[in-house]
């Protein structure tokens, strides 16, 4: 039997040196088939190896919808991701990725700031292509990078436009983000994405802004299908004997999944029964549309349930 | 000794079952896939082999998000272009025939009466075996909440008796 697909199926089709240790790596369907569409200045997760999983920003824009574009610099300190991406993975390799998430919300009619300093400009490129594609040139790019910037070939009409602003900080100051920001400080929508220090400098300098006025650009996890909203309790899978937390971030099924459990999961909604998992000790919470008051009394749909006590044991 | 066509026996079949020809659809999109995930694209015919399922699309490949819950009566879904004016209409949800991942939209044809029965798409047979379910994996994909306003009309899933090619445009009909 096929096992579960969980991960967009994509080929290295392009590798490219960018110089300042960066890469390029385009991604497509072995088929050239269209990928899972995306907003500007999405992001997905790359699955390098088990338990090896890294997130980028992709450049392209959503229009450009056969390939994914990432650029990844080498981090000397860095977790291991963007050193196996350099030292591992060759042009042909198949890699899996997540669906697209994320994305800046950009205002298309008042004026757009970014500030980006080095590879944080990953997801203003895709944001750029998108708007210069829709022939909108309200935006303005701020970026800093140590030495030339890596990825302008991205970008070059709007560059020679005179829409990007490029600092190399290794010869000249780094703008002063308060004053770039005053640009659209009564109206339009300001965008940053960098190191720590630039953030605080940009979160600082929109501080009274409305919410929906600013983003900072951080990757963040996957839209959660069913949210946990009880304290964690202990899992205790009686036939595997096995035993975990479950934590309200991470959920039952998430959690069950992590221990290793495979649990016949198809609708993930609590509708279509697939997952109906015998219960020992609980209460457990049910939040299913499947089973009959009798039957929750030992049965629990586990993709949307949770415990109502400190400890759930399942007949696992 | 007379052998009727196909046609011909339909007719007679109705004439006898005035119940089971009240109504008649038509095929209006056609679409498949060959991976999980990947967008489902438009064709103006598809070939549908009996006993296995679609040319190129992902359950005949194994490369679907179920198809590690390999299914007979899957071999080709069916969607109503009624569920996508539905949506619109009672959710303010606009929801493309490419987006709902089903093969074959049809309009006209009473899905959810159909499970358990047999019917023409163009020239080809089917038998209804089940109504689809939604799945959170479609909002995943879309990025839309469809999952509840999809509940009990979310499709139904066919096994092909017999196999062809079948157009956009072609009629639906009962057996």
């Amino acid at each position: 039997m096929a096992k579960p697909i969980k991960t967009v199926s994509t080929v290295v089709s392009r590798i490219e040196e960018l110089g300042n240790e960066t890469k390029r790596f385009i991604l497509v369907d072995q088929d050239d088939w269209e990928l899972p569409p995306f907003k500007p200045g999405a992001h997905i997760d790359v699955h390098l190896s088990p338990g090896l999983v890294r997130t980028y920003s992709l450049c392209n824009e959503p229009e450009d919808n056969r390939r994914y574009v990432i650029a990844v610099k080498r981090e000397r300190d860095g977790r291991g991701g963007s050193a196996f991406l350099h030292d591992r993975v060759r042009e042909g390799d198949h890699i899996g990725v997540s669906i697209p998430r994320g994305g800046i919300p950009l205002n298309l009619t008042a004026m757009n700031v970014f500030v980006a300093g080095g590879i944080g400009v990953t997801p203003f490129i895709s944001a750029v292509r998108h708007l210069e594609r829709r022939g909108r040139t309200n935006y303005t790019l701020y970026w800093t990078s140590r030495g030339g910037p890596v990825l302008p070939d991205m970008i070059r009409p709007a560059i020679e436009a005179g829409r990007v602003h490029l600092y190399d900080t290794t010869s000249e100051a780094k703008p002063v983000i308060a004053e770039i920001v005053k640009e659209c400080a009564d109206s339009g929508f300001a965008a940053c994405c960098g190191p720590e220090a630039m953030l605080q400098a940009f979160e600082s300098a929109v501080e009274n802004w409305t919410d929906d006025r600013k983003h900072i650009e951080m990757f963040t996890p996957p839209k959660r299908i069913a949210q946990s909203d009880v304290p964690p309790y202990e899992l205790v899978l009686v036939a595997s004997k096995k035993q975990g937390t479950v934590l309200p971030e991470v959920g039952l099924l998430g959690t069950l999944e992590a221990m290793g459990v495979d649990v016949p999961v198809s609708c993930g909604g609590g509708i279509c029964g697939a997952c109906r998992t015998r219960w020992v000790e609980g209460p457990p919470i049910h939040r299913d549309r499947v089973l009959s008051p009798a039957e929750r009394q030992s049965e629990l749909i586990v993709c949307v349930g949770d415990c109502a006590g400190p400890k759930l044991v399942l007949d696992l | 000794m007379c052998i009727l066509k196909g046609d011909t026996m339909d007719a007679i079949a109705a004439e006898k079952s005035p119940v089971a020809t009240s109504w008649q659809g038509v095929v209006r999109f056609l679409h498949k896939t060959p991976r999980a995930f990947l967008p489902m694209r438009s064709f103006p015919e598809l070939e549908l082999i009996a006993g296995r399922g679609i040319e190129g699309d992902r359950y005949l490949q194994e490369t679907g998000f179920y198809s590690h819950k390999p299914e007979e009566g899957r071999q080709v879904t069916l969607f109503e272009m009624e569920t996508l004016e539905a949506l619109r209409r009672d959710h303010g949800i606009e929801l493309l025939p490419e987006e709902h991942r089903r093969n074959v939209t049809v309009e006209g044809v009473p899905l959810n009466h159909l499970v358990g029965r047999r019917f023409r798409l163009g020239e080809i047979i089917v038998e209804a075996t089940r109504l689809s379910t939604p799945c959170r994996h479609i909002e995943e994909i879309l990025g839309k909440a469809v999952f509840d306003p999809l509940i009990n009309r979310s499709g139904l899933n066919c096994k092909i008796i017999a196999g062809g090619t079948l157009r956009v445009g072609d009629i639906v009909r009962p057996l």
